[in-house]
């Protein structure tokens, strides 16, 4: 038993949250939700230069050899800060993927890339549904013989608009029924028949809905094998809700500190509204819902480390994530008063991310269900 | 990071669960609750805690010279989980004695008082039962209200007041009272001393107060003109409050895993109860709200177990737990009423009677924690106290009052 964290783990914190606080303090945030690209080359090349990018690839191909708890740690970091740009969508949704199921040519050809910052990956999933399960999934892929053909539309693409590749989940098996039939493909964001569209988001957070129209790719662009899309569907879900745990996690951490220095510091009726008990139950409330998350997010991250299966304890994460963001924001906003509800205020920056982060690998519904699910219900 | 015991704990565990599934065959127990109400259950779990004694587990927290295992935190952890999750009775008898009384004696009991009384609660019989009279009619969370009056007289303190809520009173041989020796100090907190008295004394009154489901577990405790010799004073006299703190502090920080333990129970029980039971031709467990009201419970379930984790580490490595045993506290009696809230939903109409009707669900387990966790909430501190110890102490907020 031990929560503390590694020597290598601390001195990652600590170099995280002093670059970015110099590199992308709230008015970056604010720009950058309102440019075209919705990120910072320079800053991209700066995160791959300190290794962030292949953090956990295998040295090999330009990464040091992280574990999945180091990355978590990095993530909850950039949540805390708000870190605009494709750091998610092109490593925890693809090179991670890329890492378990690629094979010698794949990870050669696209891990080092990354790693030194050259290419922008993301994940092409959702359909209109919004939603996660396999049945949700009617982008087709049919084999012509010598391509396969790609037909359908995603939506939610995070930095579609700004990637290099997609992996694209497909229906190859509509026979097949269910889970039986989805692909995976690697798939050149150039490619013809790809279609891009920006979706405008009050995060500003370059979200895009991606159409394929017969878009041929080849045998050797799928990842991991035909019609076992399903395990690495699975494998997303878990490594990237993890990850995406981290973030919130870090965000909420944010939004508590704010709220917490704000209620000491404002005078009302000539004290801190700080010292009043109202106040002081709805900050305890959010700090203990907080640091809950926390602990939670490491024990999944941790499980997954160990090799155990530990899809409850991640829809759990989630399903806790969805709810404590939400709520800390909300009662955020209430204890700064009219203040935390304008445009000038950091606060709105987490607000405003709120729901993204919420139906990004699944929503509290979809997380409930699968804790019930495991509990045997 | 690292979330798993080592193996001796898990040893230990698989030895608990031997004993359990042995001396406990065919009764359905929570660990804690109600054992003190009525005398057959009192027998058993007397009879419980001297075999407690000779498996080496009802001290085991003690270092070895007073008659512990000096056993480490994590190996209490897995005890307090285990023994609470089979309903184990017992453990705690009465719980003041093996809660802090044992333990504060080491820290600032005189010799004489170590050499009688520790050996009394390590051999798990009825002489080392106690009960802790801190609360009175004046004196609730504001605690160091206190007005019980110890006038000392020769080699005598003599007592007079009342005291109230004191549990296990009606069995306990010895109490641990927190009484005023002096009533002339500008702050309250100070004037305030400790003593052991001995329940035989004359001039002690007990009357019982019923909870609101008939079960006697506190009582009414009046003191006229009791003599205490002086030798009972514990620590300094006047120096009271602060070693009530320490004491308080032993008596927060198992909170957790002992309720995780019976909480993990009575989920599997209520997830075992929607799989078995059919409404209108579908299982309860077919049900999308009874499925998601579940699942919210395994969230907090979880949640629960890390924080205990939690605190269990920072002990073993020397933190005294301050605003972590405040936050368990409060999580414990939030969690315990959402379980208990969930689970009568689930077991519906059946929720209103207890286990000795004819028409127990999961054996009355349900319901009784339905019908103690308010009074839960309230003992060793309420919520709202705990929370107001977060706000000060981990949140550094101005004192609220």
């Amino acid at each position: 038993m031990d929560f503390e964290l590694s020597e290598q783990q601390n001195m990652l914190k600590t170099m995280a949250r002093d670059f970015l606080s110099v590199e992308c303090n709230k008015v970056k945030v604010r720009d950058l939700e309102e440019s075209d690209t919705n990120y910072d080359p320079k800053m991209w090349s700066k995160m791959a230069e300190l290794g962030w990018l292949g953090l956990i690839f295998p040295e090999q191909y330009g990464g040091t050899g992280a574990d999945l708890l180091d990355l978590v740690i990095l993530m909850e970091e950039m949540g805390r800060n708000i870190t605009p740009g494709p750091f998610f969508a092109t490593v925890a949704l693809c090179a991670i993927p890329i890492m378990k199921f690629g094979n010698k040519r794949q990870q050669a050809n696209y891990l080092t890339s990354i790693a030194e910052g050259k290419s922008i990956w993301s994940l092409a999933i959702e359909e209109r549904h919004g939603g996660y399960e396999a049945s949700h999934i009617n982008c087709s892929a049919d084999y012509d013989g010598k391509h396969f053909v790609i037909n359908g539309e995603k939506m939610f693409v995070p930095y579609a608009h700004i990637a290099d590749y997609f992996l694209v989940v497909c229906n190859t098996g509509k026979d097949a029924g269910g889970d039986g039939g989805l692909t995976t493909f690697i798939v050149k964001a150039k490619s013809r028949g790809v279609k891009i569209e920006k979706i405008s988001t009050f995060a500003g957070d370059g979200q895009c809905r991606v159409r394929f129209r017969n878009v041929k790719v080849s045998r050797s662009d799928v990842l991991g094998r035909i019609n076992s899309g399903r395990k690495v569907l699975d494998m997303i879900m878990q490594w990237g809700t993890v990850l995406k745990c981290a973030e919130v996690s870090g965000a909420c951490q944010a939004v508590l500190e704010m709220t917490n220095n704000y209620a000491k510091e404002r005078i009302q009726f000539d004290k801190p509204i700080g010292s009043l008990m109202v106040i002081q139950h709805q900050l305890v409330d959010m700090f203990t819902d907080i640091e809950g998350l926390q602990y939670l997010v490491y024990y999944a991250a941790w499980l997954l480390t160990q090799g155990v299966k530990a899809d409850v304890q991640i829809s759990i994460a989630k399903a806790k994530a969805n709810k404590v963001y939400q709520r800390a924001c909300i009662d955020g906003v209430k204890i700064h008063g009219a203040i935390g509800f304008t445009m000038d205020h950091d606060l709105g920056c987490y607000f405003r991310r709120i729901k993204t982060a919420e139906f990004m690998l699944g929503d509290t519904s979809l997380h409930l269900e699968k804790i019930a699910s495991g509990l045997g219900l | 990071m690292d979330f798993k015991f080592g193996e001796k704990e898990e040893r230990l565990r698989e030895e608990i669960r031997q004993f359990a599934g042995v001396e406990l065959a065919g009764r359905n127990t929570i660990a804690g609750m109600e054992e003190e109400s009525n005398d057959e259950d009192w027998e058993f779990a007397m009879s419980m805690s001297r075999k407690l004694a000779r498996k080496g587990w009802l001290t085991m927290a003690w270092p070895k010279e007073y008659g512990g295992q000096g056993a480490s935190y994590f190996e209490q952890h897995v005890y307090a989980d285990e023994a609470s999750y089979w309903g184990i009775p017992g453990t705690s008898m009465g719980v003041s004695g093996i809660g802090w009384v044992g333990l504060s004696l080491m820290l600032f009991g005189s010799d004489e008082q170590k050499k009688k009384y520790i050996p009394l609660i390590a051999s798990g019989d009825p002489d080392g039962v106690w009960c802790t009279a801190y609360s009175e009619p004046n004196a609730g969370s504001d605690f160091a209200n206190i007005q019980t009056r110890a006038v000392k007289s020769g080699d005598e303190y003599i007592l007079n007041g009342q005291k109230i809520w004191t549990s296990c009173a009606h069995r306990a041989r010895w109490c641990w009272m927190a009484v005023r020796t002096d009533a002339s100090v500008k702050k309250k907190q100070h004037g305030i001393s400790l003593m052991i008295v001995d329940m035989k004394s004359p001039g002690i009154i007990i009357k019982p107060i019923l909870n609101y489901a008939g079960v006697h577990i506190f009582n009414e405790f009046f003191l006229d003109n009791v003599r205490v010799p002086v030798t009972n004073l514990v620590g300094t006299e006047n120096r009271g409050w602060y070693h009530l703190m320490q004491s308080l502090a032993f008596e927060r920080h198992s909170m957790a895993p002992q309720f995780f333990g019976s909480a993990r129970r009575i989920l599997e029980f209520i997830v075992k109860y929607a799989r078995e039971t059919t409404y209108n031709g579908k299982t309860l467990a077919s049900d999308p709200i009874v499925r998601n009201k579940i699942a919210e419970r395994a969230i907090e379930l979880d949640t629960l177990k890390l924080f205990g984790y939690e605190i269990t580490w920072k002990m073993s490595r020397g933190v005294i737990p301050v605003y972590e045993a405040a936050r368990n506290k409060a999580y414990c009696d939030f969690f315990m009423q959402r379980l208990a809230t969930t689970g009568t939903e689930i077991i519906g109409a059946y929720s209103q009677i207890d286990r000795a009707s004819r028409w127990p669900r999961i054996m009355g387990l349900i319901t009784r924690l339905y019908m103690m966790f308010p009074g839960l909430s309230i003992a060793a501190g309420t919520d709202e106290i705990q929370k107001n110890i977060i706000g000060q102490f981990k949140l550094g907020l101005p004192r609220a009052y």
